[in-house]
C-alpha cells in the first residue's frame, strides 16, 4: 500500500514537472509566437501617457500612426495615405479609408483629430507634449482628410507625427475618454497589427495578430514581451529558448551568439556619441583651436574598433549620417596628435591644462569605456581629464540649472538639423553650451523653411561653421545590437523601435 | 502584557513617522522627476510648466505634510510612470515576493537547523568544520554573482530550470536558493554557536550527570535555550529576504516589490517610493513586535516578569 501510494506520488511529481518544464521554457519555441526581451516592463498602455521606448516598442505593436517608417527609414503612409502643404503653414492629410480600431470604432479624420486634442490638452500632461506641441490646431476637412495648423512653418512635421513621437499614435477617441482613460491605460484598443490579451505586471505583456489588419494579417500569431533587466538573464532566455528577440546584447557577447540557433542582428542607431564641450565658462574650451586640438587628438576610429567591435558609424558633424541634410562628403578631424599639441601651443597651452569630463555612466552602450579612452588620448597631448560620473537623476538636475561643465559626453538623438543643432548649438538654448551668432541665425531659418532644398543649401553653410568651431567632437552613431532566434527573420531600425509588422520565421 | 504591547505600537508609530520623514527627504535630495521624464529635447519651461503641474515647485515641507495628510488616509498618491496609485502598485506586487520569500525562508530553516544541531552536537568533528566552512562561504557570496553563476549553470549549460519569469515551481528554484544562502548562512552560524555555548553550561552537565538522553538534552534543552537568540535574526532576516530581494529580482526578472521599487527610484517615482518603504517599514515593524512577543511563548520567565 504505502510503496504503490510513494509510486504513484512519484509519478504524478514526475508528470507534473515535465508538463511545467514545456510551459516554463516552451513559450518561443514554437513557430508561431514571438518573445520579445527588453529592460523594462511597460509603464502603461496609452501611448500619450509615457516616455520610455520599451513601452513604445510594445505600443507600436497595437496602435499605428498617421505614417511609420519604412524599410529604408523613410517615411512612409500609415493611417494616412498622402500628405500635401495647401499653404506653409497647414500639413494636410488623405486618410485610409476603411480603418477600424480593434473595438469596432471606425477610423477617421475626427479619430486623429480627437487623439491630438487629447494629448495636446495641457492638463492631460504628456510627458512628450514638446514632439507635438508646434501643432495648433487640427481641423476635420472631411470624413478622410485632416489639416494640421501650425503658426510657424513646420518642416519637422513628419518626424512628429511618426511612432517614435509617441503621442501621435492614433487611440479610438470614444473608447479612450472611457473611465476617465483608465479603460485605455489598462486595456488598449488601437489599429495596429496585433490585438491587446493580457498585462501581467512586471512579468508579461500578451498580443495576438489582428486578422483584420489594414496592412494584411501579420505572420506571427502571437507576441509577448517580457522585462529583463540584467543582460546574461536575456542572453540565457535566449540561448535556452525562452525569448526570441533579446536587445542590447553587448558587443562581447556577439561571437558566442552570432551562430547555431542564434544569431545577432545589429544597425546603427540614430543616437550620437559625441563629445560637447563648454564654451560658457572661461576655461581653454573658449579658445576654438583648442576644441580643434581635441579634435585632432582623439582617434576615435580606433575606440570604434577596440569597443564597439568596429560596429557603427563614424559620424563627420553631430548628426546622423541618415539625417536630412547630411553630406556623405563631409569629413571628420583626422587623428593628429601633433597637430593637436601645435594647436593647443598657438593656444597658449603647451603644457596642456586640466579639465572636467562630465557624464551618466551606463546611460549608453559603452559609455564609460568611451569616456575613459578618450581621456586617455587628451592625455597624451597633456589634458588632464578629470571624469566625474553622475547619476542620470543628479545629471538631469545639474542640466536644468546649465551646470554642465568642462568636457561632457551627454548623448543625443535626432534626424534632422532641427533637431539635433537647434536644440545643442543655438545660444542660449536649454542643452546648448555655445554661441555663435551666424550660425544661430542659419539654424533658426532652417526651423522654417518648407523647400527641402533651401533647407539643405541652408544647413550645408551651417556645417561649415560647426566644422570650423568645432563645439563637439562628433564620434560614432553605436550600432543597436539584437540576438535573435536564428529561424527569425526580422530587421531591426535605425531609431530602435521593434516592429514586428513585417517579422516570420 | 497590556503595558507592553501599548508601548511597543507607540513605538511603531513613531518609527514609521520617522521612516516616512527619512524616505520623502532623502529621496528628494536628487532631484525631482520632471526633467527625467519628460524628453531630453523638452525646454527648460516646458519642463517648469510640468513641475508646477505636478505641484512639484511647493515647498518640501507643504509637500510632506500634503504626503502625510493623505498616507494617513491610505493615500498615497498616484505613480507619476504608470499613472495609477502607488500603493496599488506595490501592494500587486507583494504576492510574488512573499511567495520567493517564504519559500527562501523554508529552504533556509530545512537546511539550516538540522545542520546547526548536527554541528552543535558533533563539536568539533569534519561535519562541524564543513559547516562553518560553507556559512562562511554563504555569508560571502554576492547575490548578484551567485544568481548568475545558476543561471550559466542550470539554464545555459544543463538547460534544467528557466532563468527568469514567474509562474511554474522551476522559475522560483533559482531565485530562491540565491536568495536563502545568507540567511542560511547566518542562521546556521548563530545557531551553532548558540547551542554550543548552552551545551556546556552547568544544567545541561547535571542534565547529562542524571543520565538524561543525550538526544534529549539536544533537542529539548539545547534547542529551546539557543532558539530566543536565533529567533531575533531569523526576524531580522524575514525582513531582509522581504525587501531585500531587490537584486535577486533583477537578476530573475522576477515580478515582486523590488525590482518595482530600484526602478522608481531610477525614475524619482517619489510616491512610488515612499509607498514601498513605508509599507517595508510596517512589515519589519510587525514581524519585530511578534518576535518579541513570542520570546514569551520560549521563556516562561518573560512572560512573568516584565
Amino acid at each position: 500500500m504505502t510503496f504503490s501510494f510513494k509510486r504513484s506520488l512519484m509519478a504524478a511529481a514526475v508528470g507534473v514537472s515535465a508538463v511545467t518544464l514545456i510551459a516554463g521554457s516552451g513559450l518561443a519555441q514554437d513557430n508561431s509566437t514571438v518573445v520579445v526581451a527588453q529592460a523594462v516592463d511597460a509603464y502603461t498602455m496609452d501611448p500619450a501617457k509615457h516616455s520610455n521606448f520599451p513601452t513604445a516598442n510594445i505600443l507600436f505593436q497595437i496602435y499605428d500612426g498617421l505614417i511609420a517608417e519604412g524599410e529604408n527609414g523613410e517615411l512612409v503612409p500609415a493611417l494616412a495615405e498622402s500628405w500635401s502643404n495647401p499653404d506653409e503653414l497647414t500639413w494636410r492629410f488623405k486618410l485610409r479609408e476603411g480603418v477600424t480600431f480593434h473595438n469596432g470604432e471606425p477610423f477617421n479624420a475626427e479619430a486623429v483629430k480627437l487623439s491630438f486634442e487629447r494629448a495636446l490638452d495641457p492638463e492631460f500632461k504628456a510627458p512628450y507634449f514638446s514632439r507635438i506641441s508646434h501643432i495648433k490646431a487640427v481641423e476635420v476637412v472631411d470624413e478622410y482628410t485632416v489639416d494640421f495648423k501650425t503658426e510657424e512653418p513646420f518642416p519637422t512635421m513628419l518626424l512628429s507625427l511618426y511612432e517614435a513621437s509617441f503621442p501621435a499614435l492614433i487611440v479610438p477617441p470614444a473608447y479612450a475618454k472611457e473611465n476617465d482613460g483608465a479603460s485605455i491605460a489598462a486595456h488598449p484598443v488601437g489599429t495596429g497589427p496585433y490585438k491587446f490579451v493580457e498585462w501581467l505586471k512586471d512579468e508579461r505583456v500578451v498580443l495576438e495578430a489582428n486578422p483584420d489588419y489594414w496592412g494584411g494579417k501579420p505572420a506571427i500569431d502571437k507576441v509577448v514581451f517580457r522585462p529583463i533587466a540584467e543582460t546574461r538573464t536575456r542572453i540565457a532566455e535566449l540561448t535556452s529558448g525562452g525569448a526570441d528577440i533579446i536587445v542590447d546584447v553587448p558587443p562581447e557577447d556577439i561571437a558566442a551568439l552570432d551562430g547555431g540557433d542564434t544569431k545577432v542582428s545589429t544597425i546603427a542607431s540614430d543616437s550620437l556619441y559625441f563629445l560637447a564641450f563648454d564654451t560658457t565658462r572661461d576655461t581653454p574650451l573658449k579658445d576654438k583651436r583648442v576644441r580643434q586640438a581635441i579634435n585632432y587628438a582623439v582617434d576615435v576610429d580606433a575606440i570604434q574598433a577596440a569597443l564597439l567591435n568596429g560596429m557603427g558609424t563614424r559620424i563627420a558633424l553631430t548628426l546622423p549620417t541618415n539625417a536630412f541634410a547630411y553630406d556623405q562628403a563631409w569629413k571628420p578631424y583626422p587623428y593628429d596628435p601633433e597637430k593637436a599639441k601645435q594647436l593647443l601651443a598657438e593656444a597658449g597651452y603647451p603644457e596642456g591644462f586640466e579639465i572636467p569630463f562630465m557624464s551618466r555612466k551606463g546611460r549608453y552602450m559603452k559609455d564609460s569605456e568611451i569616456i575613459e579612452a578618450t581621456a586617455g588620448f587628451l592625455a597624451r597631448v597633456g589634458i588632464k581629464a578629470n571624469i566625474q560620473y553622475l547619476e542620470p537623476g543628479v545629471w538631469a538636475q545639474v542640466s536644468e540649472r546649465k551646470g554642465r561643465e568642462g568636457i561632457t559626453f551627454p548623448g543625443w538623438a535626432g534626424r534632422d538639423p532641427q533637431l539635433v543643432w537647434a536644440p545643442l548649438l543655438i545660444t542660449g538654448q536649454y542643452q546648448s553650451y555655445f554661441s555663435n551668432p551666424e550660425l544661430d541665425e542659419l539654424l533658426k531659418a532652417g526651423a522654417s523653411i518648407i523647400d527641402p532644398e533651401e533647407r539643405k543649401a541652408n544647413y550645408a553653410k551651417a556645417a561649415e561653421i560647426i566644422k570650423e568651431e568645432a563645439p563637439h567632437l562628433p564620434m560614432i552613431q553605436p550600432p543597436l545590437i539584437y540576438a535573435i532566434d536564428a529561424k527569425l527573420n526580422w530587421t531591426p531600425r535605425s531609431d530602435g523601435i521593434i516592429d514586428l509588422r513585417k517579422a516570420h520565421f | 502584557m497590556a503595558d507592553f504591547l501599548i508601548s511597543r505600537l507607540l513605538y511603531a508609530a513613531a518609527v514609521l513617522l520617522g521612516v516616512s520623514v527619512a524616505v520623502f527627504f532623502l529621496i528628494r535630495i536628487g532631484g525631482d522627476p520632471s526633467a527625467l521624464f519628460l524628453p531630453p529635447e523638452a525646454p527648460v519651461e516646458e519642463i517648469e510648466r510640468f513641475r508646477r503641474l505636478m505641484g512639484f515647485d511647493r515647498p518640501l515641507a507643504v509637500q510632506y505634510f500634503d504626503f502625510l495628510g493623505r498616507a494617513l488616509q491610505g493615500d498615497f498618491g498616484m505613480s507619476l510612470r504608470y499613472d495609477q496609485p502607488a500603493m496599488k502598485l506595490v501592494l500587486e506586487r507583494v504576492p510574488a515576493t512573499l511567495q520567493l520569500g517564504a519559500m527562501a525562508l523554508l529552504m533556509s530553516l530545512v537546511i539550516s537547523i538540522p545542520l546547526a544541531i548536527l554541528a552543535a552536537a558533533k563539536h568539533g568533528s569534519a561535519i562541524d568544520r564543513a559547516s562553518l566552512l560553507a556559512s562562511l562561504l554563504g555569508q560571502s557570496f554576492p547575490a548578484f554573482w551567485l544568481a548568475i553563476m545558476l543561471i550559466l549553470l542550470f539554464s545555459e549549460t544543463f538547460r534544467l530550470l528557466p532563468p527568469s519569469g514567474r509562474g511554474t515551481w522551476q522559475q522560483l528554484i533559482m531565485p530562491a536558493i540565491v536568495l536563502a544562502t545568507y540567511s542560511t548562512a547566518i542562521i546556521t552560524r548563530l545557531l551553532r554557536s548558540s547551542m554550543i555555548e548552552v551545551l556546556q553550561s552547568d544544567y545541561v552537565r547535571t542534565a547529562r550527570g542524571k543520565g538524561v538522553k543525550e538526544s534529549r538534552i539536544i533537542l529539548s534543552h539545547a534547542l529551546r535555550n539557543a532558539a530566543i537568540p536565533t529567533l531575533t535574526v531569523i526576524g531580522l532576516q524575514v525582513g531582509a529576504l522581504l525587501g531585500g530581494a531587490v537584486i535577486t529580482e533583477e537578476v530573475f526578472a522576477y515580478p515582486g516589490v523590488g525590482r518595482l521599487a530600484i526602478q522608481a527610484i531610477a525614475n524619482r517615482d517619489f510616491t512610488v517610493v515612499q509607498a514601498f518603504v513605508v509599507l517595508m517599514a510596517a512589515l519589519i515593524v510587525t514581524i519585530n513586535l511578534l518576535v518579541d512577543l513570542s520570546y514569551g511563548l520560549l521563556d516562561p520567565r518573560l512572560r512573568k516578569g516584565k
